[in-house]
Protein backbone atom coordinates (compact mmCIF):
# COMPACT_ATOMS: atom_id res chain seq x y z
CA UNK A 1 0.00 0.00 0.00
CA UNK A 2 1.29 3.55 -1.12
CA UNK A 3 2.58 5.88 1.85
CA UNK A 4 -0.08 8.51 2.09
CA UNK A 5 1.48 12.23 2.33
CA UNK A 6 0.99 14.25 5.73
CA UNK A 7 -0.59 17.10 5.41
CA UNK A 8 1.06 20.49 6.63
CA UNK A 9 -0.02 21.54 9.72
CA UNK A 10 0.34 25.08 9.41
CA UNK A 11 -2.11 25.09 6.77
CA UNK A 12 -4.71 22.11 8.25
CA UNK A 13 -5.73 24.63 10.65
CA UNK A 14 -9.80 25.33 9.79
CA UNK A 15 -8.80 29.23 9.39
CA UNK A 16 -5.60 29.59 7.94
CA UNK A 17 -7.20 27.37 5.28
CA UNK A 18 -9.93 29.56 4.61
CA UNK A 19 -7.44 32.41 4.70
CA UNK A 20 -5.01 30.80 2.44
CA UNK A 21 -8.05 30.39 -0.19
CA UNK A 22 -9.37 33.27 -0.08
CA UNK A 23 -5.75 35.28 -0.77
CA UNK A 24 -5.36 32.84 -3.70
CA UNK A 25 -8.26 34.56 -5.48
CA UNK A 26 -6.99 37.94 -5.33
CA UNK A 27 -3.96 40.23 -5.60
CA UNK A 28 -4.15 41.73 -1.84
CA UNK A 29 -7.11 41.83 0.51
CA UNK A 30 -7.26 44.15 3.45
CA UNK A 31 -7.54 42.99 7.03
CA UNK A 32 -11.74 43.98 7.46
CA UNK A 33 -12.74 42.09 4.23
CA UNK A 34 -11.19 38.84 5.16
CA UNK A 35 -12.69 39.47 8.56
CA UNK A 36 -16.17 39.57 6.84
CA UNK A 37 -15.75 36.84 4.76
CA UNK A 38 -14.72 34.35 7.53
CA UNK A 39 -16.57 35.92 10.12
CA UNK A 40 -13.42 35.76 12.43
CA UNK A 41 -13.00 37.76 15.83
CA UNK A 42 -10.32 40.44 15.23
CA UNK A 43 -7.73 38.62 17.62
CA UNK A 44 -8.17 35.07 16.26
CA UNK A 45 -7.72 36.35 12.58
CA UNK A 46 -4.91 38.98 13.75
CA UNK A 47 -3.00 35.58 15.59
CA UNK A 48 -3.80 32.79 12.40
CA UNK A 49 -2.57 35.92 10.04
CA UNK A 50 0.91 36.11 12.09
CA UNK A 51 1.52 32.26 12.05
CA UNK A 52 1.13 32.24 7.99
CA UNK A 53 3.63 35.25 7.81
CA UNK A 54 5.63 33.73 10.39
CA UNK A 55 5.39 30.62 7.82
CA UNK A 56 6.12 32.82 5.00
CA UNK A 57 2.98 32.19 3.02
CA UNK A 58 1.28 35.59 3.34
CA UNK A 59 3.49 39.34 3.18
CA UNK A 60 1.89 42.34 5.10
CA UNK A 61 1.88 45.75 3.91
CA UNK A 62 0.56 48.79 6.19
CA UNK A 63 -0.45 52.08 5.01
CA UNK A 64 -2.56 54.87 5.24
CA UNK A 65 -5.51 55.83 3.18
CA UNK A 66 -7.23 59.09 4.02
CA UNK A 67 -5.55 59.32 7.48
CA UNK A 68 -7.24 55.64 8.29
CA UNK A 69 -4.43 52.92 8.60
CA UNK A 70 -5.09 49.62 6.25
CA UNK A 71 -3.17 46.61 6.63
CA UNK A 72 -3.09 44.70 3.10
CA UNK A 73 -2.33 40.91 2.80
CA UNK A 74 -0.99 38.94 -0.02
CA UNK A 75 -0.43 35.34 -0.67
CA UNK A 76 3.60 34.63 -1.12
CA UNK A 77 4.82 32.57 -3.75
CA UNK A 78 5.91 30.04 -1.06
CA UNK A 79 2.27 30.11 0.03
CA UNK A 80 1.07 29.21 -3.10
CA UNK A 81 3.46 26.43 -3.26
CA UNK A 82 1.98 25.18 -0.06
CA UNK A 83 -1.49 25.61 -1.15
CA UNK A 84 -0.99 23.42 -4.35
CA UNK A 85 0.70 21.02 -2.12
CA UNK A 86 -1.62 20.94 0.29
CA UNK A 87 -4.72 20.26 -1.83
CA UNK A 88 -2.24 17.20 -3.87
CA UNK A 89 -1.69 15.61 -0.65
CA UNK A 90 -5.38 15.98 0.74
CA UNK A 91 -6.60 14.85 -2.75
CA UNK A 92 -4.25 11.74 -2.33
CA UNK A 93 -5.63 11.27 0.52
CA UNK A 94 -8.94 11.39 0.04
CA UNK A 95 -8.09 9.18 -2.84
CA UNK A 96 -6.74 6.60 -0.85
CA UNK A 97 -9.56 6.93 1.51
CA UNK A 98 -11.88 5.99 -1.16
CA UNK A 99 -9.88 3.13 -2.78
CA UNK A 100 -9.76 1.45 0.95
CA UNK B 1 -10.99 9.63 15.11
CA UNK B 2 -12.78 6.92 12.86
CA UNK B 3 -11.86 6.39 9.24
CA UNK B 4 -15.03 8.27 8.12
CA UNK B 5 -14.76 11.04 10.14
CA UNK B 6 -11.53 11.55 9.24
CA UNK B 7 -12.04 11.10 5.67
CA UNK B 8 -15.38 13.91 6.40
CA UNK B 9 -13.01 16.22 7.41
CA UNK B 10 -10.75 15.98 4.87
CA UNK B 11 -13.58 16.60 2.36
CA UNK B 12 -14.56 19.55 4.71
CA UNK B 13 -11.43 20.73 4.24
CA UNK B 14 -11.53 20.61 0.36
CA UNK B 15 -14.92 22.31 0.15
CA UNK B 16 -13.91 24.81 2.01
CA UNK B 17 -11.00 25.21 -0.10
CA UNK B 18 -13.45 25.62 -3.04
CA UNK B 19 -15.75 28.02 -1.41
CA UNK B 20 -13.55 30.75 -0.43
CA UNK B 21 -11.65 30.72 -3.59
CA UNK B 22 -14.96 31.42 -5.06
CA UNK B 23 -15.73 33.80 -2.48
CA UNK B 24 -12.39 35.53 -3.45
CA UNK B 25 -13.05 35.66 -7.19
CA UNK B 26 -16.61 36.44 -6.81
CA UNK B 27 -15.03 40.07 -6.13
CA UNK B 28 -15.74 41.90 -8.60
CA UNK B 29 -14.97 45.81 -9.83
CA UNK B 30 -17.71 48.40 -9.83
CA UNK B 31 -17.57 50.20 -13.45
CA UNK B 32 -20.77 51.57 -14.22
CA UNK B 33 -20.78 54.83 -12.21
CA UNK B 34 -17.05 55.89 -14.34
CA UNK B 35 -18.68 55.23 -17.49
CA UNK B 36 -21.50 57.59 -16.95
CA UNK B 37 -18.93 60.23 -15.63
CA UNK B 38 -16.78 60.37 -18.59
CA UNK B 39 -19.98 59.78 -20.84
CA UNK B 40 -21.02 63.06 -19.05
CA UNK B 41 -18.19 64.76 -18.97
CA UNK B 42 -17.49 64.22 -23.24
CA UNK B 43 -20.98 65.92 -23.30
CA UNK B 44 -19.59 69.02 -21.02
CA UNK B 45 -16.49 68.97 -22.78
CA UNK B 46 -18.05 69.13 -26.27
CA UNK B 47 -20.94 71.66 -25.50
CA UNK B 48 -18.27 74.08 -23.79
CA UNK B 49 -16.39 73.89 -26.86
CA UNK B 50 -18.69 74.51 -29.31
CA UNK B 51 -20.60 77.87 -27.48
CA UNK B 52 -17.12 79.52 -26.30
CA UNK B 53 -14.50 77.86 -28.82
CA UNK B 54 -12.63 78.30 -25.50
CA UNK B 55 -8.88 75.83 -26.27
CA UNK B 56 -8.69 75.14 -22.15
CA UNK B 57 -12.56 73.33 -22.73
CA UNK B 58 -11.27 69.71 -23.28
CA UNK B 59 -7.79 69.66 -21.54
CA UNK B 60 -9.81 70.93 -18.11
CA UNK B 61 -13.01 69.09 -18.59
CA UNK B 62 -10.69 65.65 -18.83
CA UNK B 63 -8.38 66.73 -15.83
CA UNK B 64 -11.56 67.43 -13.44
CA UNK B 65 -12.89 63.96 -15.01
CA UNK B 66 -10.17 62.42 -14.30
CA UNK B 67 -9.69 63.76 -10.48
CA UNK B 68 -13.51 63.01 -10.03
CA UNK B 69 -13.24 58.97 -11.09
CA UNK B 70 -9.99 59.27 -8.39
CA UNK B 71 -12.34 60.13 -5.67
CA UNK B 72 -15.07 57.50 -6.92
CA UNK B 73 -12.74 54.82 -6.96
CA UNK B 74 -10.95 55.61 -3.69
CA UNK B 75 -14.52 56.09 -2.00
CA UNK B 76 -16.16 52.59 -4.13
CA UNK B 77 -13.37 50.32 -3.26
CA UNK B 78 -14.75 49.98 0.72
CA UNK B 79 -12.10 47.15 1.87
CA UNK B 80 -12.25 45.27 -1.80
CA UNK B 81 -9.42 43.13 -2.25
CA UNK B 82 -7.58 43.99 -5.82
CA UNK B 83 -7.74 41.66 -8.04
CA UNK B 84 -5.09 40.67 -10.99
CA UNK B 85 -8.73 41.26 -13.57
CA UNK B 86 -9.15 45.05 -11.97
CA UNK B 87 -5.36 45.86 -12.23
CA UNK B 88 -5.94 44.43 -16.37
CA UNK B 89 -8.76 46.43 -16.66
CA UNK B 90 -7.95 49.61 -15.12
CA UNK B 91 -4.41 49.47 -16.88
CA UNK B 92 -6.19 49.60 -20.58
CA UNK B 93 -8.17 52.72 -19.85
CA UNK B 94 -4.98 54.53 -17.85
CA UNK B 95 -2.68 53.61 -20.94
CA UNK B 96 -5.90 55.17 -23.30
CA UNK B 97 -5.95 58.50 -21.01
CA UNK B 98 -2.04 58.68 -20.83
CA UNK B 99 -2.12 58.59 -24.54
CA UNK B 100 -4.73 60.95 -25.01
CA UNK B 101 -2.93 63.27 -22.54
CA UNK B 102 0.01 63.26 -24.50
CA UNK B 103 -1.20 63.16 -28.51
CA UNK B 104 -3.83 65.87 -28.31
CA UNK B 105 -1.44 68.77 -26.56
CA UNK B 106 1.36 67.75 -28.79
CA UNK B 107 -1.15 68.21 -32.01
CA UNK B 108 -2.56 71.81 -30.60
CA UNK B 109 1.74 72.93 -29.57
CA UNK B 110 2.92 71.89 -32.85
CA UNK B 111 0.48 74.35 -34.41
CA UNK B 112 -0.45 71.71 -37.58
CA UNK B 113 -3.77 71.75 -38.63
CA UNK B 114 -5.27 68.40 -38.38
CA UNK B 115 -9.14 67.57 -39.92
CA UNK B 116 -11.52 67.40 -36.86
CA UNK B 117 -12.91 64.33 -38.96
CA UNK B 118 -9.72 62.73 -38.53
CA UNK B 119 -9.25 63.41 -34.80
CA UNK B 120 -12.55 61.95 -33.77
CA UNK B 121 -11.92 58.87 -35.89
CA UNK B 122 -8.37 59.00 -33.85
CA UNK B 123 -10.37 59.06 -30.85
CA UNK B 124 -13.04 56.64 -31.31
CA UNK B 125 -10.29 54.18 -32.45
CA UNK B 126 -8.82 54.55 -29.25
CA UNK B 127 -11.54 53.99 -27.62
CA UNK B 128 -12.53 51.26 -29.48
CA UNK B 129 -9.30 49.76 -28.77
CA UNK B 130 -9.82 49.62 -25.00
CA UNK B 131 -13.47 48.84 -24.92
CA UNK B 132 -12.53 45.69 -26.80
CA UNK B 133 -9.94 44.42 -24.61
CA UNK B 134 -12.07 45.28 -21.80
CA UNK B 135 -14.56 43.25 -23.25
CA UNK B 136 -12.24 40.21 -23.87
CA UNK B 137 -10.96 40.29 -20.56
CA UNK B 138 -14.22 40.32 -19.17
CA UNK B 139 -15.56 37.96 -21.54
CA UNK B 140 -18.45 40.36 -22.02
CA UNK B 141 -20.14 40.47 -25.50
CA UNK B 142 -22.39 43.47 -25.17
CA UNK B 143 -19.24 45.53 -24.33
CA UNK B 144 -17.63 44.08 -27.81
CA UNK B 145 -20.92 45.28 -29.15
CA UNK B 146 -19.81 49.00 -27.81
CA UNK B 147 -16.26 48.80 -29.32
CA UNK B 148 -17.56 47.66 -32.14
CA UNK B 149 -19.91 51.17 -32.43
CA UNK B 150 -16.58 53.23 -31.87
CA UNK B 151 -14.90 51.64 -34.84
CA UNK B 152 -17.85 51.99 -36.74
CA UNK B 153 -17.59 55.63 -35.70
CA UNK B 154 -14.11 55.89 -36.48
CA UNK B 155 -15.22 54.83 -40.01
CA UNK B 156 -17.49 57.23 -40.69
CA UNK B 157 -15.21 59.99 -39.42
CA UNK B 158 -12.97 58.86 -42.30
CA UNK B 159 -15.44 59.13 -44.90
CA UNK B 160 -17.79 61.58 -43.83
CA UNK B 161 -18.66 65.25 -43.19
CA UNK B 162 -17.17 67.18 -39.39
CA UNK B 163 -20.79 67.12 -38.71
CA UNK B 164 -21.82 63.56 -39.30
CA UNK B 165 -18.67 62.69 -37.48
CA UNK B 166 -19.69 64.97 -34.41
CA UNK B 167 -23.10 63.46 -34.43
CA UNK B 168 -21.63 59.36 -34.80
CA UNK B 169 -19.17 60.10 -32.08
CA UNK B 170 -22.15 61.87 -30.08
CA UNK B 171 -24.77 59.21 -30.67
CA UNK B 172 -21.87 56.48 -29.81
CA UNK B 173 -21.18 58.09 -26.32
CA UNK B 174 -24.62 58.00 -25.21
CA UNK B 175 -24.58 54.40 -26.11
CA UNK B 176 -21.58 53.52 -25.11
CA UNK B 177 -20.63 55.02 -22.20
CA UNK B 178 -23.61 56.39 -20.40
CA UNK B 179 -26.37 53.95 -21.46
CA UNK B 180 -24.11 51.01 -21.11
CA UNK B 181 -23.06 52.52 -17.69
CA UNK B 182 -26.26 52.68 -16.39
CA UNK B 183 -26.66 49.17 -17.50
CA UNK B 184 -23.54 47.99 -15.85
CA UNK B 185 -24.95 50.03 -12.82
CA UNK B 186 -28.01 47.98 -12.72
CA UNK B 187 -25.90 45.03 -13.27
CA UNK B 188 -24.11 45.37 -10.42
CA UNK B 189 -26.53 46.40 -7.88
CA UNK B 190 -28.75 42.99 -9.31
CA UNK B 191 -25.38 41.16 -8.58
CA UNK B 192 -24.54 43.13 -5.12
CA UNK B 193 -28.13 42.17 -3.75
CA UNK B 194 -28.01 38.37 -4.79
CA UNK B 195 -24.37 38.17 -3.07
CA UNK B 196 -26.00 39.83 0.39
CA UNK B 197 -28.90 36.95 0.00
CA UNK B 198 -26.09 34.47 -0.63
CA UNK B 199 -24.13 35.54 2.83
Amino acid sequence: MPELPELNPVIHGKLRLALLSLLVGVEEAEFTWLRSKTGATDGNLGAQLAKLEEAGYVSVKKKFVQRKPQTLYRITEAGRAAMAEYVRALKQMLGGAIGA
Amino acid sequence: MTVNAEELELKDRLNLIEVMITEGRRTTESWGSIFVVWGIAFYVAFAWFVLSHSPYAWPITMICTYALTRVINARRRGGQPRTTMGRSIGSIWKAMAISMFILFPAIGISGKTVDPSILTAIVATMLGISTAASSIILKWKLQFGCALIWWTVAVVSCFGTIRQSMIAFLAANLLCHISFGVYGFICEARRTSQGASHA
